[in-house]
């Protein structure tokens, strides 16, 4: 039997700005975990776009198992067995999970469904995956690492034989993280190609059988297991070694808090949620995909109506009726959804930055140069790499759009800035560069509010970190204190007993 | 090849507008490039156009208007009503006009706010709210009028109506100067001024932000809210002017007729003109464009005598291609 493989010669991908991919040479094997690591805009996201069938090489061939191919589009490559589980999942929250694993391949009997049947074959699939729920179970009330389940049963109800999965650990806890591994083993054992995109190299390093790190579109190299360790294939995604991670932390001055959270409540997110923070502090909020970190930041710039308690601004007690009202008095707030809610994909660089600061350009007519040159500016101290300002955000890499989304908070001024997952799907390099941006910014006395899943970001960076389990501030871990261990035990509820 | 679908895409209504102006010119000749003809090219649809202009801006946010056509009416019959009140004093017939065109305006200023109120505070879909303006706003305008037809009292009115500017040098076919029409004029200012609106104000900038993705807008410290309420307000004063000016033309305002359909030409002219119906990208130059070639669809039909009974089909044919083209652009990206 010849083993099933895809592969790539010489893919190449011109895109109006860059080349994203330059003759680049890889192929995943059935039975392999092979690991992709790169910097943001490294190229793996067009490969694996081109793979998957999104879009069409400017030049170069695919090949399944030694025949050249064409895809035509995604069904194509899911036809010819290749499945791709997107970081946005594609499932339909108001089906079942069942619905959802059948959707558009129905099984059907002279027009009617067959219900029984596909029931049947999704509870095998299921107890294939060891997923917990049942087949009648509707999405939307699933976890993500649920919803990623059903991903991945509808694409193995496909027949795939490679499975394309981009981040797909981002958005999961770590106890998520280790029972999907464990899926992944099953998938592997029995023949299944895995092509694993992840910016957490330890993941990267544990479970991967091979790893192909990409740098500029170009294949560096591609590694066998345990031929490297974290820092080499750092350093090899960046092409320099890597230093330090994170910035020495500075001290705290002033004594006057700056915001006062007190007693805060949400309907059914949050309760009683209560703490301080001071000009040139770094706060870090830590706590289980779920736990109301979210929903609270949004409540402190005024997107969340308050069901109870107070927030007070440089002692003032505000009534915020919105992000506008929270700008005016210095809160600003970086969503963690950079795509869906930071940025406006469709405008450009320049669009997005003023976007909250447009006014102040504006008299009535934009001063165009004005505002030109004020981003510019900005591009040139966080070091955002755009092509050309004029060129819609869309297409720059994870970590030039955090810098974009960066720039425009900046822009304001503030006095607190809330960063929700600042670093999520940026690489090692650009990760590094906002370490130390956040450092500064707080250095020089703006307040700033980190919340993360990565617990090395929330240790090397904060001054001291909130824990938050089921919707509740559970604990304060102080700076001497932090470590992984501390922290977990709050945000699962393990009693240190 | 590529390159050539990239151009019709962003130029493709002025391709069309050129080739059916050729088609025109070799059929009547230069008979076709009388003064009188091309003006008429841009008057004829004025009334239509002044209303694309906030049909653009509120297409742009993502929203439809569907109440502009019986707001025609409405704002008609209360200025005429208005008009015929004051103007009964023969002493007072500018007054009147004056009044008349400020209560149409008003009208049209309060319902266009109510629909943008709705949509924005209320949360309801514009499709709907402006369905129920629809409803709405001819009903009213029928109980003003009773069912019918409201004529002004004040003959001078007309002069509105078919007053203008004299283009200096032009002449009609009978020898009187040319004069190029106030709503005509009102029609281009307003399209100068909202493409000013959109492309150099930080409101034209928030318009396009709300379009393109409404809660990172929201996000982003736009008052998503007000630039709702702010297009549909525009776009009900723009209606009244285009109100007044109809019925200065005809001396009258019919409340079950005025207006009808106005709502389809403009959506149609903002549709071809290459503003997206999803909104976040759009063009004034192109909705004006769009209503020029509206009515020169009906100039070469009249050209080659086809029954006017098949309009309706070659509009909705050049509406159908006109978004086929659109979607290629999306594609393409």
């Amino acid at each position: 039997m010849s083993a099933f493989t895809l592969a790539s010669r010489d893919l190449s991908m011109q895109f109006p700005a860059v080349l994203a991919l330059d003759s680049v040479s890889v192929s995943f094997k059935s039975g392999e975990v092979h690991g992709v690591v790169g910097e943001n805009g490294a190229g793996k996201s067009t490969l694996m776009r081109i793979l998957s069938g999104i879009q069409t090489p400017t030049s170069g061939e695919v090949f399944i198992s030694g025949q050249p191919v064409r895809l035509h589009g995604v069904r194509d490559a899911i036809g010819r067995g290749i499945a791709m589980i997107h970081q946005e999942l594609d499932v339909v929250d108001e089906l079942t999970v069942a619905e959802n694993i059948f959707l558009g391949e129905e099984i059907t009997k002279r027009g009617i469904l067959c219900s029984t049947k596909m029931k049947e074959e999704t509870r095998a699939l299921l107890s294939q995956l060891g997923a917990k729920f049942s087949a009648d179970t509707r999405v939307e009330s699933l976890s993500v690492a649920g919803k990623q389940l059903v991903a991945v049963a509808k694409a193995l109800s496909l027949n795939a034989k490679v499975l394309i999965m981009d981040e797909p650990t981002a958005v999961l806890s770590e106890h998520e993280a280790d029972a999907l591994f464990s899926v992944i083993e099953k998938l592997k054992s029995q023949g299944v190609a895995i092509v694993y995109i992840s910016h957490r190299l330890s993941e990267v390093l544990q479970i991967c059988d091979r790893i192909t790190v990409l740098r500029d579109g170009r294949v560096v190299r591609t590694l066998e297991r345990g031929e490297a360790d974290e820092s080499e294939l750092a350093s090899l995604m960046v092409g320099r070694p890597l230093q330090d991670v994170f910035p020495p932390k500075s001290h705290v001055h002033g004594d006057a808090p700056v915001l006062q959270v007190r007693d805060v409540s949400l309907r059914d997110k949050v309760e009683w949620a209560s703490f301080e923070i001071l000009p040139g502090e770094i706060v870090g909020i830590a706590g289980l995909v779920g736990s109301g970190r979210t929903e609270l930041c949004e409540s402190l710039v005024g997107l969340r109506p308050l069901v109870g308690g107070e927030v007070y601004i440089q002692g003032e007690c505000c009534k915020l009726r919105g992000p506008k009202d929270a700008m005016k008095r210095g809160v600003c707030y970086l969503s963690e959804d950079r795509k869906g809610l930071g940025l406006v994909l469709d405008m450009n660089t320049v669009e997005n930055v003023t976007l909250p600061t447009l006014r102040k350009f504006a008299s009535p007519f934009i001063d165009k140069k004005r505002e030109k040159a004020v981003v510019s500016n900005w591009i040139e101290t966080l070091d955002i790499r755009v092509g050309d300002v004029q060129a819609p955000t869309l297409y720059l890499s994870g970590g030039n759009q955090q810098k974009v989304c960066l720039a425009k908070w900046l822009e304001v001024e503030p006095r607190v800035l809330i960063l929700d997952e600042p670093t999520r799907g940026v690489d090692v390099g650009a990760k590094r560069e906002l370490y130390e941006l956040i450092a500064r910014l707080a250095r020089e006395g703006m307040a700033c509010i980190v919340v993360s899943s990565e617990l090395p970001e929330i240790i090397g960076l904060c001054h001291r970190a909130l824990v938050m389990r089921n919707g509740r501030i559970v604990g304060e871990v102080p700076e001497p204190l932090l470590t992984e261990e501390a922290i977990m035990r709050l945000a699962a509820g393990v009693d240190a007993a | 090849m590529k390159r050539l679908g990239v151009f019709l895409q962003e130029y493709g209504v002025i391709v069309a507008l050129v080739a059916l102006f050729g088609v025109n010119l070799l059929e009547r000749g230069t008979e076709f490039l009388q003064p009188e003809i091309l003006r008429n090219m841009v008057s004829q649809n004025a009334y239509t156009g002044i209303i694309a202009i906030g049909m653009t801006l509120v297409i742009m946010t993502g929203g439809i208007d569907l109440s502009v056509g019986s707001l025609v009416a409405l704002c008609g019959a209360v200025g005429i009503i208005v008009l015929n009140g004051v103007g009964a004093n023969e002493a007072s017939t500018t007054l009147a006009i004056a009044l008349a065109g400020c209560a149409s305006l008003a009208v049209g200023t309060v319902a266009g706010f109510l629909n943008g109120f709705t949509i924005a505070y209320g949360r309801v879909a514009p499709f709907i709210v402006t369905l129920a303006g629809l409803a709405a706003f001819r009903s009213l305008a029928l109980v003003l009028g009773n069912g019918g037809e409201i004529r002004s009292t004040v003959e001078s009115y007309k002069e509105i109506g078919f007053g203008g500017i004299p283009i200096p040098g032009l002449q009609t076919a009978v020898g009187d100067p040319l004069i190029f029409y106030w709503h005509a004029i009102l029609f281009l200012l307003i399209a100068c001024f909202a493409s000013f609106l959109l492309n150099r104000t930080a409101f034209g900038r928030h318009v396009i932000a709300v379009g393109a993705n409404e809660r990172a807008a929201h996000y982003s410290a736009v008052n998503t809210r007000r630039v709702k309420v702010f297009v549909y307000t525009l776009t009900g004063a723009l209606t009244g002017i285009a109100a007044f000016t109809l019925s200065a033309k005809q001396n009258s305002i019919g409340t079950g007729s005025a207006g009808l359909y106005y709502e389809l030409d403009a959506i149609a002219a903002v549709v071809i003109g290459g503003t997206s119906l999803r909104g976040g990208r759009g063009r004034i130059w192109g909705t004006v464009v769009g209503v020029v070639l509206l009515t020169l669809i009906t100039a070469t039909m009249t050209t080659y005598r086809v029954n006017t009974n098949w309009q309706g089909v070659v509009r909705g044919a050049v509406i159908l291609i006109a978004v086929l083209l659109q979607r290629g652009a999306r594609a393409n990206d």
